[in-house]
């Protein structure tokens, strides 16, 4: 309840809006892949399928989540008034169309139309670009607060676009490992080579993203923060990043014959998705206010000791 | 049309918090929430240290990024300088409390007891969350004003009238001969983070 200092951590968007984002990045990755696949033949259909099927939830999903973290959810009929200069509001307009694009690639697919249809590659391309803006939306969304330094940076945008397509990924693969039956070993296989390559992107973009950070002393503190911070290390440092990797790397290279395929995949995956999820979270609730400074004053905040609770006796009577 | 900014003397502020406080009478404030804040600092190293007190509110900025942020429009400048919220048509989004560099702004859920273990609201209180109710509300972002209801009345701000210390004044900046234009052209009056382009109407007189 203290009032708002420089450095201080920010507090009103935490797990609802993580939850937003990474519902929103995984819907549009999701789309992505499967709209991609949608092209490779038949080998990749399964997984088209499946990802049709997740990406309009998805995103159906997370526009509640941020509709649960409006103080006033009843105006959300105004979120999209001011597109000229509002991220939220240009977000608004892009997931809007982006759902209703996935929900007739969805129709036309379950109609029976192939990627001969000039109907499904038109809208599928037109997908695929409004998928992409989405993706590149949940970071710049971030990246347009200007009380946030720490999320300002430009490599943001990029680590949230790989890993919507990883987290994206490891939805499709989630599901093809569940609803798919044998015949989904080896899609699962070719699925995993890719994973390995997206997930080892989202790596580098991670080191960039971090290393950027703690060069600035506005972000430096956002940066030791996230660093500090248990369940970014090994929530999604460890468990998101490092063992979908070796088991994904395993995966593609065991030929697909291996009995476990299928639940290893769905370890990997689950515990993926599960790491996409905390790397939002912790971006978020370690976004610190900047340094204020005037004409070469810097305010180094006195740190105040705490304040004891006052006893009930110390209270004056009502 | 007046262009509405404020002077603070830091040579003068000596950090006893009457600005905030009478910002909290003034507009019922719930807990938590400051719009007139007065930060504690130090610089140097020792033994050449200074501590200073540094009291900041909404800087009321020429390029406000709070209403460039703004999805609904909720948020705009009015013709006279002050960037206001119009609590009618914001949704809550925060996206300006994150857009905001200076901190100036808060929204709350409600309007809860100051004292402790959820005690019921005190006769006071229930006053003043029916004023917030009425002037700002819950659920949607709110900040400092410049008291614009006073605007015309002839009084000054509640922060300015409070300062025991005259180290605030209150004026148009677009008025040559307006007593902050004078301070700021006098003293050099500085804006706080200038760097950030936001263009505040809040400036500063450097303490040394
Ligand atoms: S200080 Fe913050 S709230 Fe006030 S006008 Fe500037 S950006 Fe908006
Ligand atoms: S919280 Fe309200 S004023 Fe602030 S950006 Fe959202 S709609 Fe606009
Ligand atoms: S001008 Fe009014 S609303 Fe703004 S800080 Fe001062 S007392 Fe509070």
């Amino acid at each position: 309840m203290d009032p708002k200092v420089n450095g201080q951590l920010q507090t009103e968007w935490g797990w609802l809006v993580a939850i937003y984002l990474f519902l929103g990045g995984v819907g549009a990755g999701a789309y992505t892949i499967a709209a991609i696949n949608g092209f490779m033949g038949e080998s990749l259909e399964f997984s088209t399928i499946v990802g049709l099927w997740i990406s309009f939830p998805a995103l159906m999903i997370g526009s509640a989540f941020l509709m649960a973290d409006l103080g006033s959810p009843a105006r959300a009929i105004y979120a999209g008034m001011k597109p000229k200069t509002s991220w939220i509001a240009r977000g608004f307009w892009i997931i809007s169309i982006f759902m209703v694009l996935s929900f007739f690639h969805l129709l036309l697919h379950r109609s029976g139309s192939t990627t001969a249809d000039t109907s499904l590659v038109v809208i599928s391309v037109l997908g695929i670009i409004f998928a992409v803006l989405t993706m590149a939306y949940t970071g710049v969304l971030l990246g347009a607060s200007k009380g946030i330094p720490f999320w300002r940076s430009g490599v943001v945008p990029v680590v949230f676009v790989v890993s919507a397509l990883v987290t994206g990924h490891f939805m499709i693969m989630l599901g093809v490992a569940v609803f798919g039956e044998s015949a989904a070993v080896e899609t699962l296989r070719v699925m995993a080579i890719e994973a390995a390559i997206l997930v080892a992107l989202e790596v580098l973009a991670i080191f960039f993203f971090l290393q950027a950070a703690f060069k600035t002393p506005d972000t430096r503190e956002s940066a030791s923060r996230i660093l500090r911070k248990r369940l970014f290390v090994v929530g999604y440092f460890l468990l998101g990043l490092g063992i979908p990797l070796v088991l994904m790397v395993y995966i593609g290279r065991t030929d697909g014959a291996l009995d476990g395929g299928p639940t290893l995949v769905m370890v990997g995956a689950l515990l993926g998705l599960i790491g996409g999820l905390i790397l939002r979270q912790a971006i978020l609730v370690c976004g610190a206010l900047p340094t204020w400074n005037i004409a070469g004053f810097k305010f180094r905040r006195i740190a105040r000791p705490k304040e004891p609770k006052p006893a009930m006796g110390m209270l004056p009577p009502h | 049309m007046a262009r509405y900014g404020m002077v603070i003397d830091l040579k003068r502020c000596y950090g006893c918090y009457a600005c905030s406080m009478s910002c909290k009478v003034k507009n019922h404030t719930p807990p938590g929430v400051f719009w007139a804040r007065v930060l504690k600092g130090e610089e140097g190293t020792f033994p050449n240290t200074v501590r200073q007190a540094l009291p900041v509110l909404c800087m009321q900025c020429d390029d406000p990024s709070c209403v460039e942020v703004c999805p609904t429009g909720a948020t705009f400048m009015q013709e006279d300088g002050i960037v206001v919220v119009n609590k009618d048509t914001c949704m809550g989004c925060k996206s300006c409390l994150m857009g905001c560099p200076y901190g100036a702004r808060y929204s709350v859920e409600s309007w809860e007891s100051y004292f402790p273990d959820g005690l019921p609201l005190s006769e006071y209180e229930e006053f003043a969350k029916q004023q917030w109710e009425e002037t700002s509300g819950c659920g949607v972002a709110t900040k400092c004003d410049f008291c614009k209801d006073r605007l015309g009345t002839g009084k000054d701000p509640a922060c300015v009238e409070a300062c025991p210390a005259n180290a605030r004044t209150f004026g148009d900046l677009d008025d040559l001969d307006s007593e902050v234009s004078i301070l700021i052209r006098r003293h050099r009056g500085q804006q706080l983070n200038p760097e950030l382009g936001n263009n505040p109407k809040v400036y500063y007189l450097m303490p040394r």
